[in-house]
């Protein structure tokens, strides 16, 4: 067989061998102001792990009311009326994705958190006194994700890559002293940044990223959509 | 089996007792040191309707007026009750001739008393054998579809009956005010509230949440035991158990307000009847109502404690109950 080249056979056999010798060594440090081309690619794993921030929402306010009597006035009577907020709240959060390619990962996560609800109970008619009444939820998010890594943005010398994502995830939420669960839907989008260290295949790193979750059912009371800003910091681990 | 005639008289009135904003009750007797539930043990309810009207509504518009009020009981989900009209008959509603009947009486001798409900029952189960409604002719009635003034609603005032019918107390669940000759009814949220509303509303013909736990509880369907959830615990003031508190639980997603009283004397109670999901939890004593509306006036009702919210938000799961609802009140 002749190259379209025109050199010879084992000639070219050759220029692959030097080629192939010299993309699977590592480039010398000293000229290496990224941290290679061949880490991350596709198939390389990454797993994280850290705290996360979950901000409140409001739960909207609702009024106990009854039927008014003919000529007692307009509108319903009103009992007693409550604002129900979810207190910001922090928690633990896990990742792993796998690199579909140098710029594009997938991944699954779980966030744990134990976020408060209140009800400010108001305006008694009797005129009991005004009361917040409470409730600990444990909170589960399963999630997944689609990141795009702006390498074309990357800054301290390459180690800091910038990544936006974007996906949904499972709601599990248990109450407070008893074995109630309730599910809903999230929706997330959000940006942030790695930093890794070192050179090697495997590099140990640190992970940021804030974002807003849009979520649906789970155990709010007013069975509202809510919008909740979310904030998580990780340890990184690429391998 | 012992059988004695009781007649347990509960009725409809206005302007007479009233109480702050409560729960449902379920009508009892007592069997040596327990009380059991007043309750049909046979469905369908057989009644029969007094061939007889009153200035303006003729005996078929009661009959009509009669079966639509049953027909909204009996098509409450989460309870199996159902009834069946006979027919008329030239017997007036009175107790211990077999037959349940339903119809007008003049009886102008009680003149705050718009319809009341009688039974005859197995007082060693607690099983209802017969029971009569009469509505006082004394008073103006209508069964306009859109009520009428100076007039009040037959419909209204039959499901109020036919609550009692079914085995259902008063219920506590309104709001009234002192006026000159009697209480006035503010604001309701109970088809059992004591008290009607004014001539010509017509708000009494739809069953609130806290009657259709009522019907639930006593005649429970698959549904009820499957769907719903109950709500239970203890009121106490200085350490010991409060008696005929009323405890109510408002749902933060559906808005019902469902409730129930402290039974015994360790002021144990027990709301049941729920949706599932969040509740706010608050006890108020009967303390500007006439006590006998609710309870035998031989029970030491305790009424001197404050309104007062559970600092809690309970939540009710499906098909179960949370308890442990420790409500301390304090004086007035």
């Amino acid at each position: 067989m002749i190259p379209r080249t025109g050199l010879p056979a084992r000639a070219c056999r050759a220029c692959v061998w030097v080629a192939m010798a010299w993309g699977a060594s590592p480039a010398p440090a000293a000229a290496q102001v990224y941290i290679g081309r061949e880490v991350p690619h596709a198939g390389t794993f990454e797993v994280s792990g850290g705290g996360v921030w979950f901000g409140g929402y409001d739960l909207g306010s609702v009024a106990a009311e009854e039927t008014r009597n003919t000529g007692t006035g307009t509108g319903p009577f009103v009992l007693f009326t409550v604002d129900s907020r979810a207190k910001p709240a922090p928690g633990l959060q896990g990742r792993f994705g796998v690199y579909l390619a140098r710029s594009a990962s997938i991944e699954a996560g779980v966030q744990l958190a134990r976020p408060v609800l209140s009800s400010r109970i108001s305006g008694d008619a009797e005129e009991a006194p005004e009361v917040t009444a409470t409730e600990t939820l444990t909170r589960l998010i399963v999630d997944g994700s689609v990141v795009l890594h702006l390498r074309g943005l990357s800054f301290a010398g390459g180690k800091g890559v910038p990544f936006v994502l974007g996906g949904g995830g499972y709601i599990r939420e248990l109450h407070e002293k008893n074995e109630v669960v309730e599910t809903g839907r999230e929706y997330h989008a959000g940006a942030g940044a790695h930093l890794w260290f070192g050179r090697g295949k495997r590099r140990l790193g640190a992970r940021t990223d804030v974002g807003i979750s849009r979520r649906s059912g789970g155990a709010d009371q007013a069975g509202i959509k809510r919008m909740v800003p979310t904030a998580g910091a990780s340890l990184a681990y690429l391998f | 089996m012992r059988r004695l005639a009781a007649l347990l008289l509960t009725a409809s009135f206005v302007g007479a007792a009233s109480a702050p904003s409560a729960a449902y009750l379920k009508l009892g007797t007592r069997v040596g040191t327990r009380t059991v539930t007043l309750k049909w043990t046979q469905m369908p309810i057989r009644y029969f309707v007094t061939d007889r009207g009153t200035a303006g509504v003729s005996s078929a518009q009661v009959q009509q007026a009669v079966l639509r009020s049953f027909a909204t009981w009996d098509t409450v989900p989460s309870a199996r009750a159902s009834s069946e009209f006979v027919g008329f008959t030239l017997a007036n509603p009175s107790q211990g001739d077999g037959a349940t009947v339903i119809g007008f009486q003049n009886r102008p001798e009680l003149d705050r008393t718009l319809g009341a409900t009688s039974f005859m029952v197995d007082t060693t189960t607690g099983a209802i054998l017969e029971s009569d409604i009469f509505f006082n002719s004394a008073f103006a009635w209508s069964v306009a579809a859109q009520g009428e003034a100076n007039t009040f609603d037959l419909e209204s005032i039959a499901l109020h009956e036919i609550g009692h019918l079914h085995g259902l107390a008063h219920s506590a669940m309104g709001e009234t005010e002192l006026r000159a000759g009697g209480r006035r009814v503010i604001a309701a949220e109970a088809v059992m509230f004591p008290i009607a509303f004014a001539t010509g509303n017509i708000a009494g013909r739809t069953l609130r949440a806290d009657d259709v736990a009522g019907i639930g509880d006593i005649y429970p369907s698959a549904s009820f035991t499957r769907d719903m959830g109950s709500i239970s615990g203890n009121v106490t003031k200085s350490g010991k158990g409060v008696l005929g508190a009323h405890v109510v639980a408002f749902d933060l997603r559906t808005k019902k307000l469902v409730g129930g009283f402290s039974l015994s004397d360790d002021g144990s109670f027990v709301i049941a009847g729920l949706d599932p999901g969040p509740h706010i939890v608050r006890v108020e004593p009967l303390d500007d109502g006439d006590v006998e509306s609710f309870f035998d006036l031989t029970l030491n009702i305790e009424v001197n404690f404050r309104p007062q919210f559970y600092d809690k938000i309970v939540v009710v799961p499906r098909g179960g109950g949370t308890s442990g609802v420790e409500l301390k009140v304090v004086a007035k």
